[in-house]
């Protein structure tokens, strides 16, 4: 039998180095970003394009989250700590570095060189929050379970409260200028207030590529010898350990990786014409990402990221519910998804593929959505209800009837496309091994 | 230095009062198949677990290859080169099968996290070999054609093989099985004490084993350390062993040979 040196020496050339498998990913996600940053603004309007900007920042938020919580098992929920922490000091690249390079913050023909800037904070941002993660990771290297999540909880908290107590933001530029390293010392980032007039640079373009960076970073790491080391620390530690899994690099490995892609989705956020804010840290939002990760399947980065759109478009949809009928184009298209669906999966069940089923669910929920509208309509015309009052009542039911069904999350470890494929032939039964038991 | 490949002289430990396990030597030389036996509760699975790092020996040095990993945390001993397998077995319920294996081919290869995220020549030509490896691996142990399924579906008699096979993947010189035949029916014991001796030959690895099956290891072993309130009370040939008043004695005065295993293995750590 020959060890793993012998065996790596073996592998030919032409296996080991393929262009395609290191760039296509790369290019895909430029081509996804410039597809919605073209094609969405025509479907949807104003609105919903900064809907759609959200989206992708709880997208990335909750895949970053994933890497922590879903790969490694390692419950954090502190990670909106993180997402300030990127959010802020890219903020401050981009305003206080346009306040001294151009003597003002509210420009428009500033776009190209606004966009360095951001980049810039970006990355800063991302090592800052890494930092934080480093930091973060040590000592829960010693807590688990509940006692890690208390301690990453007030983390977050920290940051919060931190983040309240810092100094008042500078407007005048030459008095920044003048002195912008003293200014700087003061963290001059609003307090309680909010870090304000931070430029939205971050268009959909930026937000979507973004989105495809964080997901293809996570899904690399997901699919390597690090993966599965986290996720065979998610599985058993002590068997981990014994395997030769090194459980405090890699923990703290885990933190840090996850830390860096929140804070790269922190960024991207102070970016996305909000302004961040001390509450942007606290543990409302770590819940709000935890809820994605959970309900999509810890470890599942599709599941993740289906869980965060869907969320988020459906919370806005709570809003007002009647305008999905009260435009023909929004009954029509919806009908059209769910037909699309519906055909696709009577195809995938012809030729034997076991990915019917998931498109069979798919397509009812178009279907739902556009039945709970109507439903909407007649409360509010026969009755004087308004659903969208009773929103957060909905989307909590919502979130308790999808764990009910789906106490895995929607897709437990999986990936959506491995729901595809020929069908398997029927497992063996009475194959059940013994529960897990507690450390020897 | 020393002629024993593994070379633990007096290690100790003691839980509060409990002294799990006294002043133990083992000493396999390179080749070896040896047993460790003793009743339930005798302190072998604590043995275990001090040879391999989960528990700090508080007295005694272990040596392995001549290179001391007293006190070493569990993943620099089984990088050393001394891989177990588990009493309650510890797979990596939901992964597959596949994945089980190449985890245990991690800690012969290098991770850094650029290679992982460029996916670099030298990464896929790792994960290519790693796979190769796994499959090699099951193929030896019949469990190919399970390779996708997950480690926790299988049948218990194959999760008990999997954990061997993981085992081995880490390219160990010594191999500690914790009653690896627990729950097996006779057929696959007996098919077991044939991969145990196979094993040791093609891998050329020595085998610690812990059994309650005294017919498996009067079998296989060629010599066989008997503990007792973790206390060691025997070390000889297996036909010695049967015969020996202090052993019998430990067995509550029954001839070890009609000892009955635990029934169905029962988690008695
Ligand atoms: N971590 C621990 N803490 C306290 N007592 C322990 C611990 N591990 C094992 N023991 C005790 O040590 C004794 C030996 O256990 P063990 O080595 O599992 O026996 P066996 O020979 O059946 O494998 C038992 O009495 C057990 O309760
Ligand atoms: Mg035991």
């Amino acid at each position: 039998m020959k060890n793993l040196a012998q065996n790596i020496a073996d592998v030919p050339r032409s296996v080991a180095f393929r262009p395609a498998t290191i760039l296509v990913p790369w290019l895909a996600c430029l081509a996804v970003a410039l597809g919605v940053h073209h094609y969405l603004p025509m479907i949807v309007d104003e609105y919903w394009v900064n809907v759609f900007r959200r989206m992708g920042v709880f997208v990335m938020a909750a895949v970053s989250l994933n890497v922590v919580n879903g790969f490694a098992g390692q419950f954090s929920m502190g990670h909106a700590g993180f997402m300030a922490i990127g959010a802020y000091v890219a903020a401050g690249f981009s305003y206080y570095g346009s306040l001294y390079f151009r003597g003002e913050a509210n420009v428009d023909d500033f776009m190209i060189q606004g966009t360095l800037l951001m980049l810039v904070g970006i990355v800063a941002g991302a090592f800052a929050a890494a930092g934080a993660g480093y930091l973060v990771g040590l000592p829960s290297l010693r807590l688990r379970g509940d006692y890690l999540a208390i301690v990453t909880l007030g983390f977050g908290e920290i940051i919060r409260v931190t983040l309240e107590l810092t100094g008042k933001q500078v407007y005048d530029a030459k008095a920044f200028q003048d002195a912008p390293l003293s200014t700087l010392a003061t963290l001059p980032f609003n307090g309680s207030t909010g870090f304000e007039r931070v430029l939205p640079y971050a268009n959909l373009f930026w937000v979507w590529l973004f989105v495809g960076v964080v997901c293809v970073v996570a899904y690399r790491i997901k699919n390597s010898s690090a993966g599965r080391a986290f996720l065979s620390i998610r599985e058993d530690e002590i068997a981990a350990r014994s395997m030769g899994i090194d459980l405090t690099k890699y923990k703290v490995r885990a933190f840090v990786l996850a830390a860096f892609l929140g804070g790269v989705a922190g960024a991207i956020y102070a970016h996305t014409g909000v302004n961040p804010s001390p509450t942007d840290a606290g543990f409302q939002r770590s819940f709000d990402i935890i809820i994605f990760v959970v309900l999509g399947g810890l470890g599942s980065l599709s599941g993740t990221a289906i869980a965060a759109t869907l969320l988020t478009g459906l919370s806005e949809v709570l809003r007002g519910p009647e305008s999905i009928v009260n435009s023909p184009a929004g009954v029509w298209s919806l009908a059209g998804i769910a037909l699309a669906l519906a055909v696709g999966s009577a195809l995938l069940k012809a030729v034997g593929n076991r990915g019917w089923r998931v498109l069979a669910v798919a397509s009812v929920a178009p279907v739902l959505l556009v039945c709970f509208a109507y439903l909407a309509q007649w409360l509010a015309t026969a009755w004087g209800v308004k659903l969208s009052d009773y929103r957060m009542i909905l989307y909590a039911l919502l979130l308790i009837l999808v764990m009910l069904l789906r106490p895995n999350g929607l897709l437990g470890v999986r990936e959506v496309w491995e729901l595809f494929g020929p069908e398997k032939p029927a497992r063996r039964p009475g194959a059940v091994g013994p529960g897990k038991e507690p450390a020897p | 230095m020393s002629e024993f490949l593994l070379d633990a002289r007096n290690i100790s430990i003691a839980f509060g009062g409990l002294k799990a396990c006294q002043n133990l030597t083992l000493q396999i030389p390179a080749g070896g198949l040896y047993g460790l036996i003793g009743p339930n509760g005798a302190g072998k699975t604590t043995a275990f677990n001090l040879l391999t790092g989960v528990y700090t020996p508080q007295s005694g040095s272990i040596h392995l290859d001549g290179r001391p990993i007293t006190g070493l945390p569990p993943h620099q001993i089984a990088k050393a080169g001394l891989s177990r397998t588990f009493q309650n077995i510890r797979l990596f319920g939901e992964l597959s099968v596949l994945d089980n294996i190449m985890l245990g081919c991690h800690l012969r290869g290098r991770h850094a996290l650029v290679r992982t995220l460029l996916r670099t020549p030298a990464f896929v030509a790792q994960e290519a070999a790693m796979r190769t490896r796994a499959m090699d691996l099951l193929g030896m142990f019949n469990l190919a054609h399970l390779a996708d399924e997950q480690a926790r579906s299988l049948p218990y008699g194959d999760q008990r093989r999997l954990e061997i096979c993981r085992a081995l993947a880490t390219e160990p010189k010594v191999l500690l099985l914790d009653e690896p035949a627990a729950g097996m029916n006779p057929s696959e014991k007996k098919s077991l004490a044939q991969s145990i001796r196979f094993i040791r030959d093609c891998f050329k690895l020595a085998v610690l084993l812990i059994e309650h099956d005294m017919g498996l290891v009067m079998d296989i072993c060629e010599k066989i350390t008997v503990l007792d309130h973790g206390c060691p009370i025997a070390f000889d040939v297996p036909a010695k062993i049967q015969c020996d008043p202090r052993v019998c004695e430990a067995y509550l005065g029954e001839p070890a040979a009609d000892q009955p295993a635990p029934a169905g293995g029962g988690p008695a750590a």
